[in-house]
């Protein structure tokens, strides 16, 4: 099928979604703010929940929030990101499929993106994620070339070093949103970090 | 103690310029003592309140150990017990090592430090290994809990859902009133999906438990997964009850205003029962829209939530009528 470009927002995010909750299942949505037609443009990604996954109510209520705040920034939901507690296991769950079938519904060339843990140690040097696009009502594997990340060795780099500063317990997910409702789950901060430390050369992050 | 001993031996004496380093060890004293009693409380409100912050448990409790053992008596066992369990959970082996030969030397055939020992080859990922410590344990002693638990806690991380469940099942049979062990099998249930399974151990948790307000709104929000208008009226119920344990449960809030607003969408309900949960999903969007006003207070970010909560909610009512 076509292209998907993951962003440096969008890849950082994710990563420290990921390391925030080590011992969790987690999962988020992948938006784009890109006009739609060509390549699908992963721009930012919003990290759902750390918790009770396959549960319904606050998924839905997830969703529909998310839904609006796209619809007041010109973005779209494209993807469902997830990362399986257990490492070893990267497979999607059923709960996976089932959100990413909705996102389908609206978004033809939606994105199902699994994070391999085991492939996340200090020292990795390819991406660590798996995507899955829909054909023929299934999931079935991306072809890995039609994946991009632009500037990798760049975006790695960043992702790495905000771990390493704590920068991951800056991030808020939808469940700690809950926790405290005065937690920005868009999370402005994380991102005008992200954009700092990103080269001033770069051109659409 | 030694610190008010040395401030009132100050005060009342003569004011004689000290000698600098008389004043700087003195200094050093004073802030080491204060500082590893601090260390310390954390560690002990770390322990009672059970959790898992296991990066900031290595981050003091190493430095507790390596640089204030002395003072710290008899606590040090438990605390070389915390720690390692931390270090564990962080990958530090060396400093798991170092903690658990220090318990195995003042504590040679102890099953609690036996059952470390199994932890740590968990860490390390030989089950074979830890269960045969574990069975060792259960050999000399069948009634020991934590050696059944960390033999199930094997099978979860080996992915094996099925054997825990039934392992899990079996040890309930015995011990019926361990809270942990219900919110375990809760959690495995939910993750296979077998939401009326996890409704019936939510239901054991409740009425061991009725404060507990975290039970109610996961009870509600399996019964709200299970679908259908019963169980989305049950949901409703303990929404609403989760709220009066806890009225500032916000995921309770929610739930409370989704249930009851499906309900009212809903060809099959009665007018009045329409009626009803209109009034209660309306209540329940007050109540939100005040908490996010409240929240929004002079923060530019949470202006955002504020709106799109509010249109979230608007949206929600134009289908509902």
């Amino acid at each position: 099928m076509g292209e998907v470009e993951l962003s440096c927002r969008a890849y950082v995010k994710m990563y420290l979604h990921a390391c925030l909750f080590p011992r969790c299942s987690i999962n988020g949505l992948l938006l784009s703010s890109s006009p739609t037609g060509g390549a699908v443009c992963v721009t930012d990604c919003v990290p759902l929940l750390h918790s009770h996954l396959p549960l319904a109510p606050i998924t839905q209520l997830a969703l529909t929030q998310v839904d609006v705040w796209c619809s007041q920034t010109q973005q779209r939901i494209v993807g469902y990101y997830q990362a399986n507690a257990c490492v070893s296991d990267n497979s999607p769950t059923p709960c996976a499929l089932k959100i990413a079938d909705k996102i389908a519904e609206q978004f033809d060339n939606a994105v199902l993106l699994m994070l391999d843990g085991s492939k996340m140690s200090p020292d990795y040097r390819v991406p660590p994620i798996v995507m899955y696009e829909r054909k023929d009502s299934r999931w079935i594997l991306k072809d890995k070339h039609t994946i991009m990340l632009r500037q990798w060795e760049e975006t790695r780099a960043i992702a790495s070093q905000m771990m390493e500063s704590g920068d991951h317990t800056l991030l808020v997910d939808f469940d700690s949103h809950l926790d405290d409702i005065t937690k920005d789950w868009t999370n402005q901060k994380l991102n005008t970090k992200i954009e700092e430390l990103a080269s001033p050369a770069n051109g659409n992050i | 103690m030694c610190v008010m001993v040395l401030m009132s031996q100050i005060a009342s004496a003569r004011p004689v310029k000290m000698p600098e380093r008389f004043e700087s060890t003195l200094e050093k004293r004073v802030v080491e003592c204060y500082r590893s009693e601090e260390m310390r409380d954390k560690l002990r409100k770390w322990r009672e309140d059970n959790c898992r912050n296991s990066e900031q448990i290595v981050d003091v409790g190493e430095e507790l150990i390596s640089e204030h053992a002395s003072k710290l008596g008899d606590d040090i066992w438990i605390i070389y017990e915390q720690v390692m369990i931390a270090a564990l959970d962080c990958s530090r082996d060396d400093l798991a090592l170092t903690c658990l030969q220090e318990l195995r030397k003042q504590f040679p055939d102890s099953h609690r430090v036996k059952r470390l020992t199994g932890m740590r080859l968990e860490a390390l990922e030989r089950y074979d290994e830890a269960n045969k410590h574990y069975d060792a344990i259960l050999q000399d002693d069948p009634t020991n809990t934590a050696a059944r638990k960390r033999k199930i806690s094997i099978l979860k991380a080996q992915g094996k859902s099925t054997e825990a469940i039934r392992e899990l099942n079996e040890y309930l049979e015995q011990f019926v009133g361990d809270q942990e062990a219900w919110h375990e099998l809760s959690e495995l249930y939910i993750n296979e999906h077998d939401y009326g399974k996890a409704a019936f151990c939510l239901e054991e948790l409740m009425m061991i438990n009725p404060h507990n307000h975290l039970y109610c709104e996961q009870y509600a929000e399996v019964k709200y997964t299970q679908g259908g208008l019963e169980n989305l009226e049950l949901s409703r119920k303990y929404f609403a009850q989760a709220l009066r344990l806890n009225n500032r449960n916000m995921r309770a809030l929610f739930g409370l205003y989704m249930s009851a607003s499906h309900i009212a969408a809903s060809p099959k309900v009665s007018a009045k029962v329409k009626k009803d949960n209109m009034k209660y999903a309306a209540w329940a969007a007050t109540q939100i829209n005040r908490a996010y006003k409240l929240a929004g207070r002079g923060t530019k970010e949470n202006k955002c939530s504020m709106k799109t909560v509010e249109e979230m909610l608007e949206s929600m009512q134009i289908t509902m009528s």
